[in-house]
């Protein structure tokens, strides 16, 4: 008897893949034949063991190494944010950027030399001049070194250019 | 009688409101070990098959919005590790030679109490490596995972009957190449 044709279907009805019309004379071949009953046997062996690979459990390392690389990959912003969860941080940059560039915080700069009233040399009257002068002035002045340095010369201008006033004012070492 | 593919927790696939990436974390709880498994069976290299696995799951988070749920994530993510081992074996040209079939580390040591069953196993392990891609991917999703023959072959895009005669050739294959063993030892 030629079993080599049967071959084929033996392998299939051992895993219950075998359509139901071919069923049934493989199975009149099976009752009849001693070496495709052995083969059948083989391969239903074959099949318990692929069963068993089956249900070989995988390390547990390499589980979670999978899980957490493909997370960290995914946990990147998406380029396709949407743009209303960026409102709250631009309404947060305006708002200090207001507040920094409003007149009350902006650098103090040093007044334009006001000129001081016309003043006639017998009228000046340094007392309400100087002290504004003075502060501008003490502003911007370098920082003064430890020890005193020579005296600082404040000039004063006024409308009238002959008219320039000199004023010198010693300068203190820090921490007085 | 043709086994019914394992159930997969489709509850996860469910949570449609609980936002995309609490959905995609539950579709990899689920089935990430099938996926390593497969890539494991398909490949036969330990980090070729992480490497397969983590790309699956990349390519899922991707196409999480398109994938067709009518058709289930299951045969998605199927046909897609197949086809990510098939391009890692081929990148790599790692041909599964007999001597290089590693062996999957297995922490349960009572499986391999009686010494012959052991070998036996290793036959029929190295006996997959041995067979060819398409034969190999057919017999890993019917006869390890499980899959009925309808979904191997949507899976593998090929007619049932072409599956069939695949896995018939693979077991017949198995067989001999376990005979072979035993006549050799």
């Amino acid at each position: 008897m030629n079993c080599a044709k049967w071959e084929a279907e033996i392998a299939l009805y051992a895993g219950g893949d075998l359509p139901a019309r071919r069923v049934a004379p493989l199975e009149n071949h099976l009752a009849v034949c001693a070496r495709c009953r052995a083969l059948l046997q083989d391969l239903r062996a074959g099949q318990a063991l692929l069963a068993e690979l089956r249900d070989d459990p995988l390390p547990p390392a390499m589980l979670a190494r999978v899980r957490a690389n493909v997370l960290a990959e995914v946990g990147a912003p998406r380029p396709s944010r949407p743009y209303w969860k960026l409102a709250p941080a631009a309404a947060l940059a305006l708002a200090l950027a207001t507040a920094l560039l409003s007149p009350r915080h902006r650098a103090v700069e040093p007044p334009q030399p006001t000129p001081a009233a016309p003043v006639r040399m017998a009228e000046a009257r340094p007392a309400e001049v100087v002290p504004v002068r003075h502060r501008a002035l003490r502003r911007h002045r370098r920082p003064p070194a430890a020890k005193s340095g020579p005296p600082l010369l404040v000039q004063f201008v006024t409308d009238d250019p002959n008219i320039v006033i000199y004023w010198l004012v010693d300068q203190k070492p820090e921490g007085d | 009688m043709e086994p019914e593919g394992i159930a997969l927790p489709m509850t996860v696939f469910e949570r449609k409101d609980s936002g995309e990436r609490a959905v995609f974390e539950g579709i990899m709880t689920g089935c990430q070990s099938r996926v390593l498994r497969v890539a494991l069976r398909l490949l036969h290299h330990p980090q070729d098959a992480q490497d397969a696995a983590q790309e699956v799951f990349l390519r899922l988070y991707r196409h999480l919005g398109r994938i067709d749920r009518e058709r289930g994530y299951e045969a998605w993510l199927f046909r897609v590790t197949v086809n990510v081992c098939r391009d890692i074996a081929r990148r790599r040209r790692r041909s599964v030679a007999l001597d290089e079939v590693s062996e999957p580390p297995s922490p349960r040591p009572d499986a391999y109490d009686a010494a012959a069953r052991a070998q036996q196993r290793e036959m029929v392990r190295r006996g997959l490596g041995r067979l060819g891609e398409k034969e190999r991917a057919a017999l890993v999703l019917r006869d390890l995972e499980g899959l009925p023959t309808r979904e191997v072959a949507r899976i593998l895009g090929s007619s049932e009957n072409t599956v069939r005669s695949q896995i018939s050739t693979a077991r017949l294959k198995l067989r001999d190449f376990a005979n072979s063993g035993r006549t050799r030892s």
